[in-house]
């Protein structure tokens, strides 16, 4: 695959993926959902401990079924779970060193950084006990997103693993991540929210006047006990901003670092493709480190071979070519059924043609290295599966 | 199995929805959420039954929920804007903004002069709904429910069918559950109506039904068994049937197999006048396997959803109008109607 290198000390002609990624402390795997995302993180896995002495944490978030399924796994939880060597082994796969498997905590997460940044354990406790806390830390958009940045940062500030590598969170929009940290500094530190809460915090009937026909109208609506509760947790919220901004660029600063690595994840379907595509550009806007493309499921070249199209379309097409076969066979050859054939050749033939199309579209994108996974039979729910995608890394 | 493709007999009928009536049942409803996994087809499958019910005479309403631009063009329609745009005769496309549907609330409901954007109420209602569990939600439901309810100045709905375009699966329910959420969370307050007027027009499943959609993969079934399942037991909203789509039909049946063995045993001027069979055989024989594969995660979503399952056949195409066309006519196709 032709590739455009922007940095001359990677002689990325030369190296697989894995070797790209093996001295990196943290591995971000991003992609649009349903497009085997989880999967290759584990085959990424699997690869630096069959070649690498490592201790390796696969993370993944909730559900983690696919990440069990993959690991052969019963289930993840958030404690982590080594992989049992026997049973890589009866799959046939020797390792160095270690592969664990875990779920991302999001919501103990949220409750230790509002702990960590209250000024005081009462504020803590009372943040925590709110009935829009709840709301806010599973439902803002982007914080789940930035929770699993933040989980991430714990986990490597702790040092346990060697590598770290994560699927980021099936999203709406699988870059909600990267603007998240901002998100929520924005979010936390609206001016807003010092317009709408005031500056004594005793809720809104010491607000500016400006404020005060919305609130008027917004008590009609609501009830004036909801927007009081609404303020008081808004004032809460404040008193931990400047600890949630400083976090934020603490985790913008590590992702951009030299020790994290991107992998984008994509099939040549157009939706996930098109997102790739987006994704890999704002990563580079972001300056944050892309090291290689993983392009799944690829249908094989055989299926663009020109004689076979020929004959495909003959099969399909050729009205003089039953008769023809079934003189030379020497009994009746169906059209229905050379035609069967040709139809359902051709149909995987504009398929895959529609996906080199695509896969043109990402070389043009230049500055990745683009691994090509075949579209194995079977999804590789089990070991072997994984051990055979982990070998083309 | 209970809810076959092929003609089931009248007697069978009446124990057991067909697809065909699943179908017709689906397109007799006043609002049809489209619900399933990213990237299994929703607004393609969304909008083939927004053709559907056009065909039959309806005025429609097919909603965008994420401002994506999907819907439209597979509506035959660039772009996609917060005011309904006629795409089809009989189909309006129309995206879903929070802010939008708000102010056109307040205007509605409290004659609250609509705003320009960035006013301090937008900003405000920016910062509630990105921090109040609920309220951007609860426009979604909201909204559908408001266009239900729009009547024209005879008196007449407008819209015989809103048809939506759900986010992806694990927000569908929360936007299913926002009015019950808000109920919890308003006890008091002009809005409680209101949103226990939505809530029933949701959970009224004589007027609202959810069609899934899903793929015939392993973790796309799995999801859609997980979501079926919370939208009828959480939520009680009824699911009229699931689109499986892009379902690759049997590409190596016996007879395409003994031919091409023979023309492989045959003499070489035979195989010289096909070449490359052997190729397009290899390849049939992974596209069997995949076919094979696919069956069986047909099989668990049969078994596991007690709805019809309508298949869609896997096609070389996934946007444009075309496509809706086709999928469309398949999901008609594998709906047959019962001889009468």
């Amino acid at each position: 695959m032709s590739s455009i290198r922007s940095r001359p000390d990677h002689d990325a002609l030369e190296t697989t993926l894995v070797s790209r990624l093996e001295n990196l402390e943290i591995i971000v795997c991003c992609g649009s959902g349903g497009v085997g995302k989880t999967t290759v993180s584990a085959a990424i896995g699997l690869a630096l401990t069959q070649r690498r002495n490592r201790r390796v944490l696969v993370l993944t978030v909730d559900p983690a079924r696919r990440l069990a399924t993959a690991l052969g796994l019963k289930e993840i939880g958030t404690d982590p779970v080594t992989v049992p060597r026997a049973r890589l082994r009866r799959a046939g796969i020797e390792m160095e060193g270690e592969l664990v498997a875990a779920m991302l905590d999001m919501k103990s997460t949220f409750d230790r950084m509002v702990t960590r940044l209250a000024p005081t354990r009462r504020d803590a406790e009372r943040l925590l006990a709110n009935r829009f806390y709840q709301g806010i830390s599973d439902s803002f958009i982007g914080s789940h997103e930035y929770m699993a940045m933040e989980a991430l940062y714990e986990l490597h500030e702790a040092g346990e693993y060697d590598t770290l590598i994560i699927d980021t969170p099936p999203s709406r929009n699988a870059l909600d991540f990267l603007e998240a940290p901002n998100r929520l500094s924005d979010f936390v530190g609206a001016r807003l929210l010092s317009w709408l809460s005031g500056p004594s915090r005793f809720g809104f009937r010491a607000v500016n006047l400006a404020a005060a026909p919305f609130l008027r109208m917004a008590d009609r609506l609501l009830g004036a006990d909801v927007l009081t509760e609404v303020a008081e947790f808004v004032a809460d919220l404040q008193k931990i901003y400047g600890g949630v901004q400083q976090r934020a660029r603490d985790v913008y600063r590590l992702l951009r670092s030299s020790q994290v690595g991107f992998v984008v994840v994509t099939t040549l379907e157009p939706g996930p493709f098109g997102e790739a595509e987006y994704f890999c550009a704002r990563l580079r806007e972001y300056r944050m480190p892309l090291r290689g493309v993983v392009v799944n499921r690829n249908w094989p070249d055989s299926l663009r071979d020109r004689t076979a199209l020929a004959t495909a379309s003959a099969l399909a097409e050729d009205d003089t070519l039953p008769a023809w076969l079934t003189q030379r066979l020497g009994h009746r050859v169906s059209p229905d059924t050379l035609h069967a054939i040709g139809d359902q050749w051709l149909l995987l033939h504009a398929i895959a043609e529609r996906d080199a199309r695509q896969l043109s579209r990402l070389e043009r994108l230049g500055n990745v290295e683009a691994v090509r996974i075949p579209l194995f039979s079977e999804d590789a729910s089990e070991l072997e599966g994984l051990a055979r995608i982990a070998a083309l890394l | 199995m209970r809810f076959s493709r092929w003609p089931v007999l009248a007697t069978e009928r009446r124990t057991a929805p067909t697809a065909a009536s699943a179908l017709d049942e689906l397109l007799s409803r006043r609002i049809v959420f489209v619900a399933g996994k990213g990237g299994t087809g929703k607004s393609t499958i969304a909008a083939a039954i927004a053709l559907l019910a056009a065909n039959r005479g309806k005025q429609v309403l097919a909603i965008e929920v994420e401002p994506k631009g999907d819907l439209a063009t597979a509506l035959g329609w660039k772009g996609t804007s917060f005011k309904p745009e006629l795409a089809q005769p009989g189909i309006s496309v129309v995206a879903l903004h929070p802010e939008e549907s708000f102010q056109e609330y307040l205007h509605t409901f409290f004659k609250v002069p609509r705003l320009a954007r960035a006013t301090p109420l937008a900003k405000i209602f920016d910062f509630i709904a990105t921090a109040v569990p609920g309220p951007r939600d609860m426009l979604v439901v909201g909204k559908v429910a408001f266009e239900e309810r729009r009547r024209d100045h005879r008196g007449n709905s407008v819209w015989d069918m809103i048809i939506v375009d759900c986010s992806s699966s694990g927000h569908v329910l929360a936007q299913l559950n926002a009015a019950r959420s808000m109920m919890e969370l308003v006890r008091g307050g002009m809005i409680r109506n209101q949103v226990e007027w939505i809530d029933s027009v949701i959970s009224d499943s004589k007027r609202t039904a959810v069609a899934l959609t899903a793929l015939p993969e392993e973790m796309p079934v799995v999801e859609t068994l997980e979501l079926h399942r919370d939208i009828v037991k959480q939520r009680g909203v009824h699911v009229a049937l699931c689109v499986l789509n892009r379902v690759m039909q049997d590409p190596l049946p016996p007879a395409s197999r003994r031919i091409m063995a023979e023309i492989a045993g045959a003499a070489e001027e035979v195989g010289a006048r096909v070449p490359a069979l052997d190729g397009i055989a290899a390849d049939l024989e992974l596209a069997e396997r995949l076919h094979k594969a696919g069956e069986a995660q047909a099989r668990r979503l049969r078994e596991g959803v007690d709805v019809p399952v309508l298949e869609v056949p896997l096609m070389a195409s996934r946007t444009g109008l075309a496509t809706t066309r086709a999928v469309a006519k398949a999901l008609v196709a594998a709906t047959p109607r019962p001889q009468s």
